[in-house]
C-alpha cells in the first residue's frame, strides 16, 4: 500500500513518452486497423501526413480488434490512453462517459474545421466524441448459383419472396441453407447486423425519444419473421454460437443461398472462392414498403484522448484523415464507404459490385441505432440471451421483447 | 514355460500399446487436424467434406509468417520473457520450498495459505490494477513487466509443486549431509536438487507453457509491435471481418516445435530420475 | 514479488466496496451493495452451477486421464524411443496457447466439421450435432475441450512423481505377494498423494478461472448454458463496465478459493 500511495503522485507524467520540446511531438494512434489494411498502407498514410505536418511523429499502435476495448478502457483507467484512438460506435458512450474522450466539438471549433464535409458525427449529449472515418455497410449477399438452382429468378426483394427463396434453397440438400444468422454472445454484433438490420431495412426503429422501444410493431414482426424463418429450418445450423467471421466461410463455401454482409467481405470471398457466382443487393424489406430502405453499417470511427497533452495535434491527424483525399484512398484500400462526403473511393469506378453496392448505398441511409447508446454491445448481448430462448422456444416473441425491453431500460 | 513366459509378455505389451495408442489418437488429432489445416487455402479449410490433402496444398503459410520480420520478432520476445521467467521461477521456487518443506517459522500457515489463495482471483480483474501497477513503477511496454507478472501466476505453483516434491523425499536425506558436516544450502543443491530433477524439468516446463502462452497480460502490458509475443500474433490473425485460419495454425505449429525440441531435450530427465530416485531411503 | 501480488489484490477488495469505480471518477464507499447485487443476481447462481460443474468433471478427468497415461508411459515393457515417441505426443495438446486451441476446436465442432463427418461416417450419428450451440451439447463440449487442453499438466507432474518413488518399495510389495493393481493401491498412490493432492488443489482454482477458452468457444453460451464465474466476471467488466460489482464477484470467487487453501495448509500441517 505504501508503494501505491508514494508513487501515484508520478503516475500522471508517465502518460506519454513524447518528447518535450516545443516543436516535436510524438502522436500514438491506437487502433486495429493496420493488420485489416494491406501491409503498409496505414504506414504509408502516417507518411504523408507526417511529411506534411513537420515535427510531428505517428506510431502506429495495432492490437487485434477483439482486445482493443479492454486496452482501452485499461488505457483510461490508468491514464495512458493513446493520443488518438480508433473505436466502434458501440464503445463511444462508454468511453464519453468514463471521460476517457476528448470533446472533438470544441477542437473542430477551436481549429476553424468545417463540420459539413463530414458524413456523420457521433454525438453524446450534445457534443461529437467520435468521427466515422470509413464505413462498411451491410447489404444482402446472393449466390447466384444457388439461387438458380432453387428456381429462384432474382434476389428476393421483401420479406415474403426472401422465405420462400429459402426455403427452396434449404430444400436443395442436406447441407445447403438459405440463410445464416449468426449469433454467438462473445461477439454479438450479429443482433445489430443480421437481426435489427430487418427492422431498419422497413424503415423501423427500435428506439424512441433516445429510448428502447423494443415492443412496437416494427420490432415485432421482424422478430416474428425470423422465428417462422428459424422454425422453417432454413437457418443454418450452429447458429447459436456462431460468429461473423464464421458465417462468411459457411457463405464462401457455398453452403449457405444467402446472408447480410459487410461489403469488406467482397474482395475475401473473391479471393477464397474465386468459382463462387455471388450478387449483392438491397435488403428485403415488409412487403409491400415503398420508403427508404435503412442500411445496417459499421464504422471504423476515430476520437481523441482526453488525457492527451497534444489534442491539437490530434486533431490534425484526424483531420488529414477526413479530407478528401486521404479519405479517399483510406476507403479504397479497405473497401469502405468514406466518412467524408467528397471522397469518392476507386473501386465505385471499377468493380461491378461496389457500383452496386454504392447505388444501394446510396438509394437508401445508413442505419445503426445502437451507435451512440449506452452498453450497446450489452444491449446486443441482452437481446440475444432472450432472443435464443425465444428461438428455442422457451417464450414467445411478445414475452421475449418485453423481458428485453425491460432489461434495456436499467442499463439506459 | 519359456514360450508361456513370452506370450504373457507379448500380451501385457499389447494390453499397453492398445490404449497408448487411443491415447495418442485423443491427444494427438486435434493437433494432426491443425497441421493439417495449416497447408490447406482459407476456404478449404471449412471443406464439406473435410479433406486431409487437397488441391492447394501448399506451405504459403509459413512462408508469410516466416518472411515477416515483425512475426519473427514475436517469436523472440517469447523465448526472452519465457526463458527469464522460467530460470528466476525455478530459483526462487527452489529456495521457498526448500523453506517450506524442512523448516517451521511463524507465518509459514498464513503465508502458505496466501500463496495458493491469491491465485484464485480471475485474472481479469487484475488487469486494471496490474496495468496501473506497471505504469507507476515505468516497467509498462518492456519485457520485466511480463516477466514480473508471469512470476505472480507461477511462483506459487512452483513453490507448492516443489514443496510437494520434496516432502515425498525422506527428511534423512539432508540430516545425513549435515552429520558429515554440509550446511542446510549444501544439503539443498548436492542432494535435494539433483534427486528432484525430474520435479524441476516439469515444473520448468509448466512455467515455460504459463509464460509462452499467456495472451492477456501480454497484450494490456505491451504496446509496441516489438514488444508483443506469440500469442497476440496469433490473435492479430484474427480480424474484425475474417479469419487467416491457415496462418494461424501455421503460427501455432511454428510456436510448438521448439518447445517440443526443449521437451525432447529434457525428457531424458525423466528417466535419468528413475536411478536418481531409488536412492535409499 | 509478494507486493507486486498483494497490490493488485487489495486494490481489487477496495474496488469492490466502491460505487462504480474507473467508470465513475470520484468513487463513493458503498459497503456491500456490490456484493448484494452479485449475490442476489439469478445469473450468478447459474454461473456457480456451471462451473461446479466444468470444475468437478475436468478435474476429475485431468487425474484419471492424467495418471492413467503417466502409468502406462512409465511402462518397463516398450524401449525408450517409442516411449519419447508417445510422450511427445501426449503432451501435444499442452503446447497451444488458448486462443488456438478454441479456435481450433471450434472448426472441428462446427456443425460441418470433421468430428461430425468421421461420426456419420462412423455411422454413429445420422445428422450432424451442433456440439458448441446447443443447450444439451455444449457444456460438456467445453469441459471435454478443457479436458483435452489440461491433461497434460498433471501427466507430466505425475510422471516426474512417479521417477521419484524408490524402486525398493515395489520390491518389497513384491516379495509380499502383492500383485500390481495392490502395488499401484499401496504404493504408487500414497507415495503420489502430495503431489496429487497439491495439483488436484491447484487444478481447482485454475479451472474455475478458466476464461479465455469459454469465452472463445461460446462466449457463454448458447443463451447461458456455459456462463461461468470467470465470463460472468467479465461481461459484467468489460460489456457493463461495472468494475466494482465485477470486482466483489471476484471477491467472492477468492473468499471460496481461501477456503480450498485453508484445508489444503491444514492438511500440508496434519502430515507433519
Amino acid at each position: 500500500m505504501m508503494l501505491v500511495a508514494g508513487c501515484s503522485g508520478s503516475a500522471d507524467d508517465a502518460t506519454t513518452d513524447t518528447t518535450s520540446g516545443d516543436e516535436d511531438v510524438t502522436l500514438e494512434f491506437a487502433q486495429w486497423w493496420e493488420p485489416e489494411l494491406p501491409d503498409g498502407s496505414l504506414r504509408g498514410l502516417m507518411d504523408e501526413f507526417e511529411a506534411a505536418n513537420p515535427g510531428i511523429t505517428v506510431e502506429l499502435l495495432s492490437g487485434p480488434y477483439a482486445s482493443t476495448k479492454e486496452q482501452v478502457v485499461a488505457g483510461s483507467a490508468a491514464g495512458t490512453m493513446s493520443d488518438v484512438v480508433g473505436l466502434d460506435g458501440a464503445w463511444v458512450s462508454d468511453f464519453a462517459k468514463q471521460g476517457s474522450l476528448a470533446d472533438l466539438s470544441t477542437l473542430m471549433s477551436d481549429a476553424g474545421y468545417d463540420e459539413s464535409q463530414l458524413a456523420s458525427q457521433i454525438q453524446i449529449d450534445g457534443s461529437t466524441y467520435m468521427i466515422p472515418v470509413v464505413n462498411f455497410v451491410y447489404p444482402m449477399f446472393t449466390n447466384s448459383d444457388l439461387l438458380t438452382q432453387a428456381g429462384v429468378a432474382a434476389p428476393p426483394t421483401n420479406r415474403t419472396e426472401f422465405a420462400a427463396a429459402a426455403e427452396a434453397i434449404s430444400a436443395l440438400d442436406e447441407t445447403t441453407a438459405g440463410w445464416v444468422l449468426p449469433l454467438s454472445l462473445e461477439a454479438p454484433n450479429g443482433i445489430q447486423n443480421d437481426v435489427m438490420s430487418w427492422v431498419w431495412s422497413s424503415g423501423g426503429s427500435m428506439l424512441k425519444d433516445g429510448q428502447p422501444d423494443l415492443t412496437n410493431d416494427d420490432v415485432t414482426s421482424a422478430v416474428e419473421y425470423i422465428k417462422g424463418l428459424w422454425d422453417a429450418g432454413v437457418v443454418a445450423p450452429g447458429a447459436l454460437t456462431m460468429k461473423e467471421q464464421d458465417k462468411v466461410e459457411e457463405f464462401t463455401n457455398g453452403r449457405v443461398g444467402m446472408m447480410i454482409d459487410s461489403l469488406a467481405h467482397i474482395n475475401l470471398i473473391r479471393e477464397n472462392n474465386p468459382d463462387l457466382n455471388f450478387g449483392i443487393s438491397a435488403l428485403p424489406a415488409e412487403d409491400g414498403f415503398e420508403g427508404e430502405r435503412g442500411i445496417p453499417y459499421a464504422s471504423w470511427g476515430i476520437g481523441v484522448a482526453e488525457n492527451s497533452e497534444h489534442q491539437a495535434e490530434a486533431w490534425k491527424l484526424v483531420d488529414f484523415l477526413m479530407s478528401e483525399k486521404t479519405n479517399a484512398e483510406l476507403s479504397s484500400v479497405a473497401f469502405a464507404f468514406p466518412g467524408n462526403t467528397t471522397a469518392v473511393p476507386d473501386f465505385v469506378e471499377e468493380d461491378e459490385l461496389f457500383k452496386t453496392a454504392f447505388d444501394i448505398y446510396q438509394s437508401g441511409f445508413p442505419a445503426n441505432e445502437f451507435t451512440g447508446l449506452p452498453v450497446a454491445e450489452q444491449l446486443m448481448r441482452l437481446f440475444d440471451e432472450q432472443f435464443q430462448l425465444m428461438l428455442e422456444g422457451d417464450q414467445s416473441v411478445d414475452e421475449m421483447l418485453a423481458k428485453t425491453q425491460e432489461a434495456w431500460l436499467a442499463e439506459f | 514355460m519359456r514360450t508361456t513366459k513370452q506370450k504373457k509378455l507379448l500380451a501385457q505389451k499389447i494390453g499397453i500399446i492398445f490404449p497408448l495408442l487411443l491415447g495418442a489418437l485423443f491427444a494427438g488429432f486435434p493437433v494432426f487436424w491443425m497441421l493439417v489445416s495449416s497447408f490447406k487455402s482459407n476456404s478449404e479449410i471449412f471443406e464439406y467434406p473435410p479433406r486431409i490433402i487437397t488441391e492447394n496444398f501448399s506451405f504459403d503459410a509459413y512462408a508469410t509468417i516466416l518472411g515477416d520480420p515483425v512475426k519473427v520478432r514475436f517469436f523472440i520476445n517469447s523465448y526472452v520473457v519465457s526463458l527469464s521467467v522460467t530460470m528466476l521461477t525455478l530459483i526462487v521456487a527452489i529456495l521457498a520450498a526448500y523453506a517450506f518443506s524442512r523448516y517451521e517459522f511463524r507465518f509459514k500457515n498464513p503465508l502458505n495459505m496466501i500463496i495458493v489463495s491469491v491465485q484464485a482471483v480471475p485474472p481479469i480483474t487484475l488487469l486494471i490494477p496490474y496495468f496501473g501497477l506497471m505504469v507507476t513503477l515505468r516497467l509498462y511496454n518492456t519485457y520485466w513487466a511480463l516477466i514480473l507478472t508471469y512470476m505472480v501466476f507461477t511462483l506459487p505453483y512452483a513453490i507448492i509443486m516443489m514443496t510437494g516434491y520434496f516432502n515425498t523425499l525422506p527428511k534423512e536425506l539432508d540430516e545425513a549431509v549435515k552429520l558429515d558436516g554440509g550446511n542446510a544450502i549444501t544439503a539443498l543443491w548436492r542432494v535435494l536438487v539433483p534427486i528432484s530433477i525430474p520435479g524441476i524439468v516439469s515444473i520448468g516446463i509448466y512455467t515455460f507453457m504459463i509464460a509462452w502462452n499467456e495472451y492477456l497480460f501480454a497484450l494490456t502490458l505491451t504496446r509496441t509491435e516489438d514488444m508483443r509475443t506469440v500469442p497476440i500474433g496469433i490473435q492479430l490473425l484474427m480480424g474484425q471481418h475474417s479469419y487467416e485460419w491457415n496462418e494461424m495454425m501455421a503460427m501455432s505449429i511454428l510456436g510448438c516445435i521448439p518447445v517440443l525440441l526443449l521437451f525432447l531435450f529434457f525428457q531424458r530427465y525423466f528417466i535419468g530420475g528413475l536411478t536418481g530416485g531409488s536412492v535409499k531411503g | 514479488m509478494f507486493i507486486l501480488t498483494l497490490i493488485p489484490i487489495v486494490m481489487v477488495i477496495s474496488y469492490s466496496v466502491m460505487d462504480n469505480v474507473i467508470v465513475n471518477k470520484s468513487p463513493e464507499f458503498v459497503g456491500f451493495d456490490n456484493y448484494i447485487e452479485v449475490l442476489t443476481d439469478r445469473v450468478f447462481y447459474t454461473a456457480v452451477g456451471n462451473t461446479l460443474f466444468f470444475t468437478g468433471v475436468s478435474v476429475v478427468a485431468h487425474l484419471v486421464l492424467g495418471l492413467s497415461f503417466a502409468m502406462l508411459l512409465n511402462t518397463r515393457l516398450l524401449g525408450t524411443m517409442t516411449k519419447a515417441l508417445f510422450r511427445v505426443v501426449y503432451i501435444l495438446p499442452w503446447l497451444f496457447t488458448v486462443a488456438i486451441i478454441a479456435v481450433l476446436w471450434r472448426l472441428m465442432l462446427s456443425p460441418n466439421g470433421i468430428v461430425n463427418y468421421l461420426l456419420i461416417s462412423g455411422g454413429l450419428i445420422d445428422t450432424g450435432v451442433e456440439w458448441l450451440s446447443s443447450r444439451d451439447t455444449a457444456l460438456p463440449a467445453v469441459t471435454f475441450i478443457n479436458i483435452w487442453a489440461g491433461y497434460p499438466f498433471y501427466m507430466i507432474s505425475l510422471l516426474a512423481g512417479l521417477q521419484g518413488i524408490p524402486r525398493d518399495l515395489y520390491e518389497a510389495a513384491t516379495v509380499d505377494g502383492a500383485n500390481s493393481f495392490k502395488q499401484f493401491l499401496n504404493v504408487t498412490l500414497p507415495q503420489l498423494k502430495p503431489i496429487i493432492i497439491a495439483m488436484a488443489m491447484l487444478d481447482v482454482i485454475w479451472t474455475t478461472q478458466q476464461f479465455a477458452l469459454i469465452w472463445m468457444t461460446t462466449g457463454g453460451g448458447p443463451i447461458n448454458v456455459t456462463e461461468m464465474l470467470s465470463t460472468y466476471t467479465y461481461k459484467l467488466a468489460f460489456s457493463r463496465y461495472e468494475f466494482s460489482v465485477a470486482s466483489a464477484s471476484a471477491v467472492i470467487i477468492l473468499l471460496f478459493s481461501m477456503v480450498l487453501s485453508f484445508f489444503y495448509v491444514r492438511h500440508q500441517k496434519s502430515r507433519d
